[in-house]
């Protein structure tokens, strides 16, 4: 991180405030200013009249049926995650195991304290203990020691060399090792995730159309044999789930909207558009009394979605009771 | 789908936060009606930023949705001592904003500085959902914008509703860094005057 004196941090927090500056920038001033009693109340004041600032932009309203689909989205997603966490949770990994087992070291690196040394027909002796206990004579020993001790140390130097260049290789290739496993496990975890939202989210699919107090309104129209969609309405949850199968696209600039129809009302629960395929999944929260729905239908409205229902039906459905 | 829309609040307004406080406990653990609560009291305010910044209501749209999903994720890094929960929200949904309009600038889809004026802003007029110390506050801030100079109006425009950074704005303006800087600070400074005021002022 960037060290930054109190004067450089002061004469940054408008910056920071309003979230110009680099990200390095900004979290070195946000360090300096969470212990400095001067900066720190400066940048949440700044922050807070930037936030202030926001407020006094023209209040717009988002599309009802949107904001509704967000919204249900949001909170399925949330409850789909607690549930799979709830369910399935064993903590988060145990890092240090995973290190030690992706590096070897416990059986690749032997502790100091444990290394021997071979001399002396096979006898072995730790290093601190003196291997010239014997006083040599050159004077008393034949030429031959010379020789014998000159090819010992080659010998050893060679082993030495050897044995280095083992090491390093082994290091270096554990480093990499180290390293393709750091890829590794980092997109394993973030496939995990991926994976994980998504059987949560289907787990939460699956609960809202298949309760026990789940009505069904098929949606079809006049040239179809077979319906071209389905609305589930979970009663218990107000889990609104509409699945289509074959519906083409709308029209340029315009779009699919739902509506539930009630005796009095036409209820926006949304817009979208069908893949390529036809298919289309949408998801709503919207509490209705148990026997208000007369039926569902979808139109064809302008890009955006409508208030009340402008365009031609496309598709629809009657409630049964 | 929600019939009640909720009164828009301030960030200074302690009671509110309270209860916007008590809703980010309620998601640290794992209560996802919160989520929704929160997204009631806020998605208003949210998307009308988002909306003015980006003026796109599809992008709008995916930025409300990123903004409080962040909120539930991260809801424990919330701290209260930096700043209410709108502020939180708000400061989030603003950088997710200006991060889409920086990619578009680097794509060359969005001209460079692209004039979002404080004018567009609303006028000082009271709107009747908001309640009277809302009201107060955006007088006041709006009376410190007519008060700044020209040049420390512009440097803030520049940074407030395109994400310049000091360095894109001397480039803009012809004007030195240090220059820009210190029109900078002296603008927020001048800013958040009326806010200091106000905060105390109602104790």
């Amino acid at each position: 991180m960037i060290d930054m004196n109190h004067e450089e941090a002061f004469s940054e927090l408008a910056a920071v405030a309003l979230d110009v500056v680099p990200t390095e920038v900004g979290d070195a001033v946000r360090a300096h200013a969470a212990v400095c009693p001067e900066c720190g109340p400066e940048l949440t004041a700044m922050e807070a009249t930037v936030v202030a600032l926001g407020e006094l932009v023209p209040s717009q309203q988002m599309n009802r049926g949107r904001g509704a689909g967000i919204r249900s989205r949001l909170v399925m997603r949330a409850r789909a995650e607690r549930e799979t966490h709830s369910a399935g949770s064993e903590g988060p990994p145990d890092l240090s195991r995973g290190v030690a087992s992706l590096t070897g070291l416990g059986h690749r690196i032997t502790p100091v304290s444990q290394r021997t040394l071979v001399v002396e027909g096979g006898k072995q002796k730790t290093p601190s203990q003196p291997l010239a206990a014997r006083p040599l004579s050159y004077e008393s020993k034949d030429r031959s020691l010379v020789k014998w001790l000159a090819m010992a140390a080659t010998l050893a130097l060679v082993a030495t060399a050897a044995q280095l260049m083992r090491v390093t290789a082994d290091r270096n290739s554990m480093r990499a090792d180290i390293a393709l496993r750091d890829t590794a496990s980092l997109d394993t975890a973030s496939r995990n995730d991926s994976l994980t939202a998504l059987v949560a989210e289907r787990d939460a699919m699956i609960a809202a159309i298949s309760g026990s107090d789940v009505k069904v309104v098929a949606l079809t129209n006049e040239s179809a044999r077979q319906p071209l969609g389905r609305m589930f309405w979970n009663r218990t949850s107000n889990d609104w789930t509409m699945v289509t199968y074959d519906l083409r696209s709308p029209r340029p600039g315009r779009t699919y909207q739902v509506w539930l129809i009630t005796d009095d009302a036409k209820i926006s629960a949304g817009t979208f558009k069908p893949g390529a395929d036809g298919k289309a999944v949408m998801h709503a929260n919207y509490a209705l009394a148990r026997n208000a729905l007369r039926a569902v239908a979808i139109t064809e409205e302008p890009e955006g979605g409508v208030p009340a229902p402008t365009g031609p039906m496309v598709v629809s459905g009657t409630a049964t009771s | 789908m929600n019939p009640s829309e909720p009164q828009l609040s301030y960030p200074h307004d302690t009671g509110s936060n309270a209860e916007d406080a008590a809703l980010i406990r309620r998601m640290c653990d794992a209560d996802e009606t919160a989520l929704g609560a929160l997204y009631d009291r806020w998605m208003r305010s949210l998307y009308s930023l988002v909306m003015h910044l980006l003026k796109d209501a599809d992008e709008a749209e995916d930025v409300v949705e990123e903004t409080f999903w962040q909120a539930w994720r991260k809801a424990s890094a919330y701290e209260p001592s930096r700043g209410a929960v709108s502020t939180w929200l708000l400061t989030i949904g603003r950088r997710k904003a200006l991060d889409r309009i920086r990619a578009k600038r680097r794509r060359k889809e969005e001209p460079f500085g692209q004039d979002r004026p404080f004018a567009d802003l609303r006028s000082a007029e009271p709107d009747p959902s908001e309640n009277a110390e809302g009201f107060e506050l955006r007088r006041h801030v709006l009376a410190a914008l007519k008060e700044l100079p020209a040049e420390q109006r512009e440097v803030l425009e520049l940074g407030y509703f395109s994400g310049l950074s000091q360095t894109e704005i001397a480039d803009a303006t012809g004007q030195p860094l240090g220059t820009v800087k210190t029109r900078m600070r002296l603008g927020m400074q001048k800013l958040r005057e009326p806010l200091s005021m106000h905060r105390q002022g109602p104790e």
